[in-house]
């Protein structure tokens, strides 16, 4: 007789609870039945490895879905993908429930009752896409295509830039990054200023002695995790005999802060003043590298313009101002520990200072003077410093050409403010675009959303009103957000597991690489490709719109981008012919150049001067002024919005590693492990000092009221050790009113407590700088 | 015979959690919801322990990923009075979930809370179905469960291996199970420790080498090794 496993006993014997239970639940599950055992041996599913790419953030890691009988069945890295290195972060990993979501959207849907009554009916695609067709017809027969809002989620990538395509050929100056976390910190203006990039760097962390992060929560949601992660065990352990020293700057301890050497609480907005102090050391003690500075430098020493003006250098001014006992005490940290890490900082090198400070007002020059400390210490463009992130060379699509209504349209002056005098240098403020829309003389026509958020995202003053304003409201989101929740058309995307795209890698680790992302089955519903939809009503709309729009879809214009990987001739994979590489492309999943060579100065250095500007000749054409106190870094009081005897708290939003900017609350495995370092799952908290619940009363686990100037949640108090006194930490994601059943009701949303207010100079909404009080429920 | 055990290094470990969301990818884990998971009962069958104390205001927090522990003298296994929970040939501590009859005794008797009960049937509401692991069994309502070292991963290493006509190596070990393949920091490790040469064994003989809960005798197989300081 053939040996019977226990369980084909019991259910052969059908006799006892247990094989009923396993019956019923084979029954139910019936999908088990895949794996049949025979006498021959078990018959085995077919089962293959398809890679794609994980958008559970924008880091874009390449992974590996396998897909059993045509389900997915796991995710993980793609061991060829150069930056994740075969590792997803937990978020990725939990990406089986954003595609399986038992809420996400089925097929294209009109509202029926009152705008948010989240009343629907299904139409067809032909239906709802008519109906957006006349809307874009009528606005560029009437000669207003700056009419048209087109909010996306910031992140790059082909979808992005066919957004860009379609509002340009379309006429609307109204293209809105709007991200799902409206700060991916401020540093993309620094390296604007002393670079002449804007754009997040990338970090060669494995080679580096010395880290001081302001604010960044490495470990959790700052740059593309994996990369972090790997970094972080290599800084640890990768060298024989050399372990990283990494220092914490930020007034609430992350993860990462625990993790770190040393942990310095500052007071909130502070973080700018110490960067300074660090570098009034390293200059007064000469610790800096001489040779880069007097080479690749330009407002280092003092110096004289054209017009015979004399201008203070950076080094005058960090000594002149930022000496330690100048400032310790308003940073909240001994003069002793900023002489100390100063003089570790610049010895150990190399060495990076890097992190995210952005949320209060001039925060770019907080971001700014972080910057200059790489600048100091030689590790710009260097082994074990800051590097370019480099483009992948994509072959570009044919140039669009505007008609005469397109080029009128792109005149007018942007809704939300970007690049004018109120916010110079922001190439988006999507916080502002409620003013912009409530207060603009004619009323948007329509605002189509690209995954993006701003009801949930934003302080929420204004939106309401500008929503009346607009008539038609189309949201392409997978799920039903709070904003998509207000629309008027649902057309909705597919899943990253869903569509093809490509990823071209965020800036981490510096050489350029492209993920390929593909339907890893067949869409589970009726939607579609953004991308597609996009083409479709670039044609519909017809002539010089249709012209720009010349692929018969989405997957043919990535392709034709794809194609100049194939040219440029460098990097892996190589063939000799298109139809070679592109299969071997996607059987990889990725395209990269495997080195990074450093020194590249007329790559990484673009500034009017062709030098790392201490003073920043770019920020003086853009603001059209000559104040010297202005051009450099330097270190203002913040300014907190509130009254600082009725709220005398700091609020300071954080993010988790289970959070990260994007649709995360909507995944139940990601809300059952929420909240590790408080063990909390299913809510948020407002975490406290213990020293101050003392004081006010609270204990751990107490429900209080979290008040600022415009509005107040409810939340559980718990304590943390890790915390400046004078500030509590709310972590992001929850509060949701929509996104499902696993989304909604669950803790409560901290940008409601959030002051509409800006850094002009950065266009970022001011996050933290938002006082509050705590009070037991 | 082998006999398996996992090795963690805390020093590399980054406390991100894909190890824990792995494993419930991975092993058919349920989530429990709001009501069951305030009732402490979630089901991890891999766990990221949060130590955090507030010593005179200064804060320590350590991070401990936490499998079965795979004892070699288990309490669970001297508990239970049906046999449902035993020690295999290879050092795993198995789960025969068709004889566990739910008393529990197993998951009292644990001092490392690695095991769970079924207080509620496992729901997949659809289409969460469809991402069901094959091969591994989805639990009954009534029965405990538990880290199984990805045991049905090792059976379809091992089937391969012999059907290429050779034994499995410590290479294809080290990444094995779920939680050690996900490790973005690269700090888990995964073999036989009757290997003298195995990664887990050498590892195992560094200094910074630790058990957890050691004093009391159940001779634990996962073995961590404990964070260094500048």
């Amino acid at each position: 007789m053939t040996k019977l496993s226990r369980r084909m006993f019991l259910k052969l014997a059908g006799t006892g609870a247990a094989a009923t239970a396993l019956y019923a639940l084979k029954h139910k599950y019936g999908i088990l039945h895949a794996l049949v055992h025979t006498t021959q041996g078990p018959v085995l599913p077919e089962e293959t490895l398809v890679p794609g790419v994980c958008r559970m953030c924008p880091g874009g890691c390449g992974l590996v879905a396998r897909v059993v009988d045509g389900r997915v069945v796991k995710l993980d890295g793609n061991p060829l993908h150069p930056s994740n290195q075969g590792k997803l972060c937990p978020k990725g990993q939990a990406g089986l429930q954003a595609l399986y979501d038992p809420d996400r959207l089925h097929a294209p849907m009109r509202r029926t009752g009152e705008r948010g009554s989240r009343q629907w009916q299904t139409v067809t695609w032909d239906e709802a896409l008519s109906e957006v067709v006349a809307r874009l017809r009528d606005m560029r027969a009437a000669g207003h295509p700056e009419n048209l809002i087109f909010l996306h989620d910031g992140q790059g990538g082909p979808t992005a830039d066919l957004i860009a395509r379609f509002c340009q050929v379309f006429g609307t100056p109204n293209n809105v990054a709007a991200p799902h976390y409206y700060r991916a910190d401020g540093s993309p203006l620094a390296h604007l200023l002393t670079q002449g990039w804007a754009e997040h760097a990338a970090y060669d962390w494995e080679n580096t002695n010395y880290v001081i992060f302001f604010g960044g929560a490495f470990l959790e949601a700052w740059q593309p995790l994996p990369h972090s992660l790997r970094a972080y065990s290599r800084l640890r352990r990768g060298r024989p005999r050399v372990r990283a020293k990494i220092v914490q700057v930020e007034s609430r301890a992350s993860i990462t802060a625990t993790k770190a050497d040393e942990w310095l609480a500052v007071n909130p907005g502070t973080e700018g003043a110490l960067a300074l102090s660090i570098a009034h050391v390293i200059v007064r003690d000469e610790l800096y590298d001489a040779e880069f500075v007097s080479e690749h430098a330009f407002g280092f020493e003092d110096w004289t313009d054209a017009d015979g003006q004399t201008h203070t250098g950076f080094g005058t001014l960090v000594l002149r101002e930022y000496a330690p006992d100048n400032v310790a005490h308003e940073i909240g940290i001994p003069a002793e520990t900023i002489e100390r890490i100063a003089r570790e900082f610049a010895v150990a090198r190399p060495a990076i200072a890097a992190g995210d400070v952005s949320g209060c007002k001039d925060s770019l020059y907080a971001q700014w003077a972080i910057h200059c400390l790489n600048a100091l210490v030689g590790s710009i463009d260097a082994p074990g410093g800051v590097l370019r992130q480099r483009q992948p060379p994509l072959a570009d699509w044919p140039a669009v050409e505007p008609d005469e209504v397109a080029s009128n349209g792109l005149a007018q002056t942007r809704l939300d403010g970007a690049g004018t005098a109120r916010f110079p240098l922001a190439p988006d403020v999507a916080p502002a675009l409620a003013q912009g829309i409530v207060a603009a003389e004619q009323a948007p026509g329509a605002l189509f959303l690209y995954h993006a958020n701003p009801l949930y995202d934003y302080p929420t003053a204004g939106w309401d009103e500008a929503l009346a304003r607009i008539p038609l409201i189309v949201s392409f989101s997978p799920y039903l957000d709070e904003t998509s929740a207000h629309a008027d058309l649902l057309l909705p995307d597919c899943t990253f597991l869903e569509k093809w795209f490509y990823e071209p890698l965020a800036p981490s680790i510096g050489v350029p690489a492209v993920a390929l992302g593909r339907p890893v089955i067949e869409s589970l519903y009726d939607t579609r490709n953004t991308g597609d939809v996009l083409i479709a009503l670039a044609k519909a709309v017809g002539g010089s719109v249709d012209d720009a729009f010349p692929w018969a879809s989405f997957q043919t214009a990535i392709q034709n981008r794809i194609e100049g990987l194939f040219h440029a001739g460098q990097g892996l994979p190589m063939r000799d012919t298109f139809d070679e590489f592109w299969a071997e492309f996607k059987a990889r999943g990725v395209w990269y150049e495997p080195e990074y060579e450093v020194g590249q100065w007329n790559q990484v250095l673009i500034t009017p001067s062709g030098k790392f500007e201490f003073y920043s000749q770019t920020l003086r054409q853009a603001l059209g002024q000559d104040d010297d106190e202005k051009l450099l870094p330097h270190y203002q009081t913040p300014h907190f919005v509130g009254d600082e005897s009725a709220y005398p708290l700091h609020l300071v939003p954080f993010p988790l590693v289970t959070t990260g900017q994007r649709w995360s609350a909507n995944l139940p495995w990601l809300q059952e492990t929420y909240g590790l370092h408080m063990q909390a799952t299913w809510e948020n908290w407002v975490e406290l000092n213990p020293d101050t619940a003392h004081e006010l009363g609270i204990q751990d686990g107490d429900l209080v009221w979290v008040e600022s100037p415009v509005g107040r949640i409810q939340l559980r108090a718990r304590l943390w050790p890790g915390i400046n006194p004078h500030v509590v930490g709310i972590p992001e994601g929850q509060g949701h009113t929509a996104g499902g059943r696993y989304a909604e009701g669950y803790g409560a949303n901290p940008n409601a407590l959030l002051v509409l207010e800006f850094d002009e100079l950065s266009g970022e909404c001011t996050h933290r700088a938002t006082r509050i009080r705590v009070h037991k429920a | 015979m082998p006999r398996w055990g996992m090795v963690i290094d805390l020093d590399k470990c980054t406390a991100c959690q894909a190890c824990t969301l792995a494993c419930q990818a991975e092993n058919n884990v349920p989530f429990s919801g709001p009501e069951q998971a305030a009732m402490g009962r979630s089901i991890h069958w891999h766990e990221v322990i949060a130590d955090v104390k507030d010593e005179h205001g200064e804060l320590h927090a350590r991070f401990i990923p936490r499998p079965c522990m795979h004892c070699e003298d288990p309490p669970c296994v001297t508990v239970c009075p049906v046999g449902a929970t035993y020690v295999d040939d290879e050092g795993l501590v198995r789960m025969d979930y068709d004889v566990c009859i739910g008393c529990r005794y197993c998951t009292t008797a644990c001092p490392y809370g690695i095991r769970y009960f079924n207080f509620y049937a496992p729901e997949f509401p659809e289409p969460y179905d469809q991402h069901l692991t094959p091969g591994v069994p989805v639990r009954p309502v009534g029965v405990v469960e538990k880290c199984s070292f990805c045991i049905h991963r090792l059976e379809r290493a091992k089937r391969e291996a012999a059907a290429k006509g050779r034994e499995l190596t410590d290479s294809e070990l080290v990444l094995l199970p779920a939680c050690n393949q996900a490790c973005p920091a690269s700090a888990r490790y995964f073999g036989d420790l009757d290997d003298p040469e195995s990664t887990v064994s050498r590892l195992a003989r560094n200094p910074r080498a630790f058990k957890l809960l050691e004093d009391l005798g159940t001779e634990p197989k996962v073995i961590y090794l404990g964070e260094e300081k500048n």
